[in-house]
């Protein structure tokens, strides 16, 4: 088959996967930024992975999908993990805690919040990960130029989870907060209520999520679990499972195309 | 008497809707929610509206918006996914080409690399501020080449966004066919192309009900959930229509008596 990547690099877990495909005797064509060009050229592929969720991938993903070219994962969900407010209401949707969140101008924020509102995290809208999030104590830690609309959480304070899912594999690691997916991470045994969140995903989303992970804080004050970060295709550097997360998600993927 | 929600920014409110709110104040209970100064908190929005109706398209505005589809079934106009296509020129020009409306070709290129065609205009791929078309034209050997000062800007400015450039195949046109969707009523007007005359509304003239143009007018207004729209054609030497524009947030202050033929329908939409 002729398969098309969606990446913004051609290492790491992208290039295990063309490797693996190439050996399987498929032909792989990855699109970066520096060569994807997104208009009726790309509908040469038989079909598309979608390892990055940048926007012009995401693009790429929605043109393909209208265009009847199967993508996986699936775009719309992708986006919607990406997106932070729609993955508020996605979660909110599938009966899982995320923290509440508020959104104004800097000026506004200087005018109607009260120091009992603190602490909050501010995040981009679009992202996952831990680019541009910041933890708030004050409204003085807020960067005073800023001129946008600022969207910010309300932090929940805990210990924080990095929870991969490969199918019915789940790989549960204790994370530093606001730390990435790549740091030094300690395995353990997936505590239920945790097998409980990822089974709930896994329901509601159905084949839209073959693999994915859930970053998840588990409240100090409530034991009560808070979902906060998603992620549709992550490096899985921390993978610490039995299994090998290259040849499961490519035959996962293969074997959705085919089906 | 009929609750309405104006969700708005401070640049349509001061610039925009004077006799629209004037005229609706008449008839309805009116409640403003203001981007540059509402603090949206997603566990404590309270509305008892019976419709909304939004006049800009920031982020903040998306958000209030999505959140009242997901958690109410209070009607909103436009609804989210129809501002969030409209304010995408490659999203909507995929999903409308999908529906069968002529757009013109398009294409997303990263920086440095061709478009398909040889006449094109580049412009900005999320039209989500307020602000004005400025053409910068170039000629090269026959060829035209328009670029949208913001779509530079976006790519090359101080705030560079993003490598990309949204191309789109430029149709020479001697009119630019202008439509408002309000509901089920189409209005028809057409204008010289701002690169032929910069003031549009010097040449602006009412015309005759186009059925072709009504088509796709409606068409488009279902497959993006528009309920108040304007979009923009082109003709092109072979007399074929290409959707070139399409707008959430109409200045319906063009219509005649276009302030009260909204009010009147929102308020219909209400009591349906």
């Amino acid at each position: 088959m002729k398969i098309g990547i969606l990446s913004k690099r051609t290492n790491m877990f992208t290039g295990k996967i063309t490797q693996f495909y190439e050996q399987s005797g498929h032909t792989v064509s990855v699109f970066t930024l520096e060569n994807l060009v997104i208009n009726e050229e790309l509908l040469k592929n038989d079909f598309y992975i979608l390892k990055s969720k940048g926007l012009f991938f995401l693009y790429a993903g929605f043109f393909l999908d209208e265009n009847n070219v199967k993508v996986l994962p699936d775009p719309y969900t992708s986006f919607m993990q990406k997106h932070r407010i729609h993955s508020h209401y996605l979660l909110r949707r599938t009966g899982l805690l995320t923290p509440d969140f508020y959104m104004a101008s800097l000026e506004t924020f200087r005018n109607q919040l009260v120091l009992s509102d603190f602490p909050l995290i501010i995040k981009p809208i679009m992202g996952s990960g831990n680019r541009g999030v910041k933890k708030i104590n004050s409204i003085d830690d807020l960067d005073s130029d800023n001129n946008e609309i600022l969207y910010m959480e309300k932090f929940i304070t805990g210990e924080h989870y990095n929870v991969y899912f490969i199918a019915d594999q789940i790989c549960t690691l204790v994370k530093p907060p606001l730390a990435n997916e790549h740091v030094e991470m300690e395995m353990i045994t997936t505590p239920n209520d945790i097998l409980r969140i990822i089974k709930k995903w896994r329901n509601y989303l159905g084949e839209k999520a073959l693999f994915g992970h859930l970053d998840i804080v588990r409240e100090e004050k409530t034991n009560s679990l808070f979902v906060v970060d998603l992620g549709s295709f992550p490096e899985f550097s921390n993978w610490k499972c039995e299994v090998s997360p290259v040849e499961k998600i490519c035959n996962l993927i293969l074997n959705h195309v085919v089906k | 008497m009929t609750k309405i929600g104006i969700i708005i920014d401070n640049y349509h409110l001061n610039s925009k809707v004077a006799e629209f709110l004037k005229y609706l104040k008449t008839i309805s209970e009116i409640r403003l929610y203001i981007e540059e100064s509402y603090l949206f908190s997603s566990e404590d929005v309270k509305c008892d509206e019976d419709i909304f109706f939004v006049k800009a398209k920031g982020p903040l505005i998306l958000s209030l918006v999505k959140h009242i589809e997901e958690l109410t079934s209070i009607p909103v106009i436009n609804s989210y996914k129809a501002i969030c296509l409209a304010i995408n020129r490659f999203l909507n020009s995929t999903y409308l080409r999908k529906a069968g409306i002529p757009v013109p070709d398009f294409s997303l290129n990263p920086e440095g690399i061709s478009p398909p065609f040889e006449d094109y205009i580049i412009k900005n791929i999320v039209d989500q501020k307020n602000y004005k078309f400025k053409p910068i034209i170039k000629k090269h050997h026959n060829h035209l080449m328009v670029a949208d000062e913001r779509a530079l800007n976006e790519v090359n400015g101080t705030k560079e966004q993003y490598k990309y450039k949204y191309y789109q195949k430029f149709i020479k046109s001697e009119w630019e066919y202008k439509l408002y969707g309000i509901g089920e009523e189409v209005y028809y007007y057409k204008q010289k192309p701002v690169l032929i005359n910069p003031n549009k509304l010097e040449t602006r003239q009412e015309i005759p009900e186009n059925s072709e143009l009504k088509e796709y007018c409606l068409k488009a207004m279902e497959i993006m959930n528009l309920k108040i729209t304007s979009l923009d054609f082109h003709k092109s030497n072979e007399n074929e229509f290409f959707l070139t524009d399409i707008n959430s947030t109409p200045n319906f202050n063009y219509i005649k008596d276009g302030h009260k033929v909204v009010a009147d329908f929102l308020i219909d939409y209400a009591k349906k």
